[in-house]
Parts: C-alpha cells; structure tokens; sequence
C-alpha cells in the first residue's frame, strides 16, 4: 500500500462524490420546478428582443 | 395551416435515445470486434545493428540516451518501423461514392424539409 | 406549450447566462486545441517524416484559418447555442442540422474521452517514473470526467474561467520551453539532420498521409460558436475570440514542431504519447520537465472541459428543437446551463475513454470534425446565395469569398484520402452509422419536431425559396 494506492482510492471516492452531488441536485430541481419552465428556453430570443416578427 | 406534432411518450423518448446509443456504440465497436481497425506499423529490423546502421548520428544518439535507450538493439525495430501505404483503388471509389453520396443524400432530404419548414414560416411561395 | 412566442404577462423564460467574454472564447477554442500540441499531432511525423510533419502542420494551418473565416461569418449572424447545428438547420436544412448535431456531439465526447486517456497514461508514466508500476488508470480517468462534469454543471463562467487560467499556463509552458531551448539551454542539442539525409521516408504520399494527424493540431477551435448564447455581444466576441485562437495555435504549433522535431529522433517522435513532455526529458533539465508535465496535464483538462460545454450545448440544442427528446432541452433555474445533456453524456464519455484504444476515438473525433468541415464549404455558399450581402445584418464578411471555401474543400478531400490511408475502415463504418442515422431522423424522428419553429433568427425569406 503506497501513495499511488491511496491515491487511486481517493479518486474512486471523489468521482463518487461528484457523480452524487450531481445527481442529487438534479433529482431536487426535477422534483422542485414545473417541467415546462425548465425546458423553456428558446433558440434566438436575443435577436427577437431586438426585433420582432409577426408571425 | 401550421404542422401540429403529436407529443411523444415517455417511453418513445427514451426509446429514440438507446436507438442513437445504440448506433454510436456499434460504429465504434464493430471495426474494433472485426479486427478491420487501425493501421499498424511493420517493422523490417536489420542484423547487427549499431547506430550509425540505424543512421542515428552522434547528437541523435544523445537524444535517444536522454529517453533511456542506450542499447541500439533496443530500437532496432522502432526506427526501422514503416507503414504500408499501398491501398486498392476499388476500395478508394467505394469510400468516395460512400462519402459523397452521403453528402448529396442528406443535402436532397434537407431541402425537402427545408421548404416545409420556410413555407409554414413566411407563409406560402408568391410566385 | 403550444405558445412559443414570448408576450407580455407570460412567465419568465429560463435562459443560458450572458456572461462571457472574448477572453473566454479564446479560453474556449484555444483550451479544447491546445492538447493537440502536447499529444497526438507527432503521429503525422511518424506517417510521413519530419518535413511532412512540418507541411501537415501548415496546410492543416491553412484549412482551419479558411474554417475561422467562414465560421465567424456565418456565426456572428446566426448566434444560436449549437453553433453549426443552428447554422445549418437555418441554411441547408433540418436532416443536415441533426447530422452536423451528431458530428459534434460525437466530435466533442470522443475527443474527451482521448484527453481522459491521456491523463491516465501520463499518471501512470509517472508512477512507473517513481518506481509503482501498474497504476490502476481507471478510477483516475473517471475522476477527470466527473470533476469537470460537476464544474460544467456548475455553470459556465467559473468553467470557462478555470479553462483561461489553465490554457494559458499550457501555453506558456511551451513557449517557455522554445525559449530555454533555443537560448542553448538544453543537455543535448537541436539536430536537425534529418531533414536533409532523410526527408522523406515515404515520398509524397507520407505528406498527403501526414495531413490525417495534422488536423490534431488544430482540432476543435470552431467550437467558440457553441457559446454563442452565453457571450454577452457574440456579434464582436465570437469572430474576435476565434482569430486570436487560431493566430495563438499557429504560433503555438510550428514552435512545438521546431523544438520536438529538434531533439527527438523522428522515428521515436512519430509513436510518442507525450512529445513536448519527452523533449523536456531530452533537455535534461527537471523543472522544465515539472512545466511540461504540468502543461501536459493542464492542457487535457481544459480541453476535455471545453469538450464537455460543447457538447452539452449541441446535445441541449438537439432536444430543444425536439430533434432529440425535448426533456434534454431543460436549464438549470439557478446554475443556468444544460444540466440534463452534461449528465446524460458523462455515462457515454465513460464507455468511449475505459473500453477503446486511443488512436479509435481520436480518428473518430477527427471523422466527424472532417465530415463537419465539409458540411462548412457548402454551407457557406448557400449562405451567401440564400441571403446575399446587404440583406441581412452580418456581424463579420470574410473578404476573399469563394476563394476559403475552395480551398477549404480541396483541402478537406485531402484529409479524407489521409485519414483513408490507413484508417479506411473507419471512415466507411463512420458514414455507414450517418447514413442510417439521418435515415431514422427523416423517417421516424422528424415527426416530432414543429416545422416553422425550427427558423427562429429574424431574417427575410432566403432566396429562391
């Protein structure tokens, strides 16, 4: 058991750590906000801002 | 009148992804399983060797001291090492009418969509 | 759902953050590239000698300033996340749009899961360095992806941010090294011999051949426009950010040529995994070889970083156009990024960078990079066809037009001969998947998608139509 194999644990625990933490708060937001406002994002709003079409 | 999609199930959702996942992996991996994958080096090393066979001058063979060869047997099949580039034309006009028809394929369907898509959007062709 | 216009009194619509600027997009472009110049470019000295590599280094130059030029047009007008993707679903069409979707998708992840690679074989080299041979790679290359996946997740000023930093240390550390060198600082000295008693162990058909692994040097830098949601003014940044990228990586690449071809033999040079830190080691001097172990490191971090923002804003534009499931098209409310893409492509970025052999995905990456670029010529010219000069308001016209374009498509059936010298298999399984790919998207998924939604930039009829 040397460094490189505390190391090589270590980096098993922080990609689990990561991977949770990611997981974890995706499950809280998808649980938390209505799904139609987290995919309401629109391509071009900026150019629509400046002007607008009609359609 | 405006081209109305009907909302996709869940099911069907996750359904149209493993189908990409599936298609990505399999174009990855069948070269690899069928052994067609990767080009390889052959080596043709020759008796004896000493540097100067090698062709490795003094100052080429410091350099290769400084990376932890200071045998030339060790690097007798490296530096000999070439490619094979010799190829069959057959399989060059197959790639090429693959790639291009591919092109003209995709470009023609597109602009089918296309004039669906800018018709609903500016309305009908004034002619 | 079914208003998607925005009107007074409607709630407030999620939106990725404006926050970048120029500096950023530099971050961006030159920080997925600048791993080019630590590995993989020394493959083309090893398919064609050192002179090849030297012209695969400068005509490579050369299709990626006529891909700089032609992008930053048709970018600073068409200012969409998705980059490409939203440039050719507005010019040529929605099955080429979801094509050049999957070409950089695929593009991105592969090349991240190769930097991921690297990262484990350049831990492991060191480890053997001290004596602890058989290092467990794995739990390393997992941890590179996550830990940037949770950066990204976190939002993209940090993330680009930390990519400034970090580039520019991997970037310095090779003019560092030029500049020691060169001022005669090295053990053993530059020897260029080569170039003359040997210059060309294959002809001219090693220097077609070294063009394959020429386009590593420059790999990735049209990947600015894909931040074109998150750049405060993408009209002036984009084109701005991408130029000084692509000066930066000239620059950058005939200096790493000069010096890894200076003082390491080509035949070496042309197998090495890590060249710039190997030409360190020749050098013998140890705090170069801790900077360039350091920019080695550096360098694939930022562009594994880069490559996970741009594929996650291609992937999130995908689903947003329900090109994909429209849950892939979600923001994070408070973080403001593509949340569910980032994570969706963690798992895929795992599979490429623990299961295949690096020279695969790299020549997949640089396939869909290719196959990508072409898509460019004629999407250029459509553009200009579609909405002559003067019709619509462009950010940036590159002078010179058709001229880029022509080059940019000789030199591209260039590179699909290199690359099919040798990796001919690939090339064909790679189209064979497009094929049946677009197939499935006009037939089946198509269906799900709203047609005139699809055009959403403020612009006249195109021509013709």
């Amino acid at each position: 058991m040397d460094t490189w194999n505390i190391l090589e644990y270590a980096a098993w625990a922080l990609s689990a750590l990561f991977a949770i933490l990611m997981l974890s708060d995706m499950a809280r937001i998808d649980t938390t906000y209505d799904n139609d406002l987290l995919t309401s994002s629109r391509e071009g709003e900026i150019e629509a801002e400046a002007e607008r079409h009609v359609i | 009148m405006a081209y109305k999609p009907p909302k996709q199930s869940l099911g069907g959702q996750i359904f149209d992804v493993l189908t990409l996942l599936v298609l990505t992996v399999g174009a990855l991996y069948i070269p690899l399983y069928l052994g067609l994958a990767g080009a390889a080096k052959t080596p043709a090393p020759i008796e004896n060797p000493t540097w100067e066979a090698l062709g490795q001058n003094a100052n080429e063979q410091a350099q290769w001291a400084a990376l932890g060869y200071t045998d030339p047997a060790a690097v007798n099949d490296m530096i000999t090492a070439r490619f094979d580039y010799s190829f069959s034309w057959s399989a060059l006009i197959i790639m090429a009418v693959l790639v291009i028809g591919y092109f003209i394929l995709v470009v023609r369907l597109s602009d089918k969509e296309y004039r669906d898509v800018i018709e609903e959007r500016f309305g009908p062709k004034e002619e | 759902m079914s208003n998607t216009n925005a009107n007074a009194g409607q709630p407030a619509r999620l939106q990725l953050l404006r926050v970048l600027g120029p500096a950023h997009i530099w971050a961006l472009g030159v920080g997925i590239v600048l791993v080019g110049e630590y590995m993989g470019w020394n493959f083309s000295v090893g398919k064609g000698g050192m002179i090849a590599g030297l012209v695969a280094c400068w005509v490579a130059g050369l299709l990626y300033t006529c891909v700089a030029m032609i992008d930053s047009e048709v970018t600073s007008t068409v200012a969409a996340a998705g980059g490409q993707y939203a440039q050719a679903k507005h010019i040529v069409g929605p099955l080429m749009a979801f094509n050049v979707g999957l070409f950089l998708v695929m593009a991105y992840t592969m090349l991240e899961a190769g930097n991921a690679i690297t990262i484990g074989f350049l831990l492991d080299t060191v480890a053997g360095l001290q004596g602890h041979s058989g290092l467990n790679q794995q739990p390393f290359i997992v941890l590179a992806i996550m830990f940037l996946a949770w950066l990204n997740y976190r939002g993209v000023l940090a993330t680009l941010t930390f990519n400034l930093v970090i580039t520019a240390i991997a970037f310095l550390a090779i003019i560092t090294l030029f500049l020691v060198v060169q001022m005669g600082g090295s053990a053993v000295p530059l020897d260029f011999s080569a170039v003359t008693t040997d210059p060309m162990p294959y002809g001219w058909v090693g220097i077609i051949a070294a063009l394959h692994f020429g386009l590593w040097f420059y790999l990735g830098i049209e990947g600015t426009c894909q931040a074109a949601e998150e750049v405060r003014s993408p009209a002036r940044s984009l084109p701005y950010g991408t130029m000084a990228g692509i000066m930066t990586l000239l620059i950058a690449a005939t200096m790493t040529w000069y010096v890894c071809s200076g003082l390491i033999p080509w035949e070496y040079l042309g197998q090495a995994g890590t060249p710039l830190f190997d030409a360190a080691r020749v050098t013998g001097n140890s705090s170069l070889m801790v900077l360039l172990f350091v920019g080695t490191m550096f360098s694939t971090l930022a562009s594994a970083n880069g490559c996970i923002n741009d594929a996650s804003r291609a992937w999130f534009s995908m689903g947003r156009d329900r090109y994909l499931p429209i849950w892939f098209g979600a923001v994070h409310p408070v973080y403001r990024t593509p949340y569910r893409s980032i994570v969706f492509l963690v798992p895929i970025a795992l599979i490429f960078a623990l299961g295949a052999p690096l020279d695969q995905v790299v020549t997949f990456s640089i396939l869909s990079g290719l196959l990508g670029y072409t898509f460019m010529t004629f999407n250029m010219v459509m553009f200009r066809n579609k909405w002559p000069l003067g019709s619509i308001k462009r950010g940036y016209v590159h002078p010179f037009h058709p001229l880029p374009t022509i080059v940019l498509l000789l030199l591209c059936g260039t590179a699909y001969f290199a690359v099919f010298l040798g990796y001919g298999t690939q090339l064909i399984a790679m189209t064979g998947f497009y094929i049946v790919a677009s197939l499935w998207f006009h037939f089946r998924r198509y269906r799900y998608v709203r047609r005139g939604d699809q055009f959403t930039m403020p612009w006249p009829r195109p021509e013709g139509y």
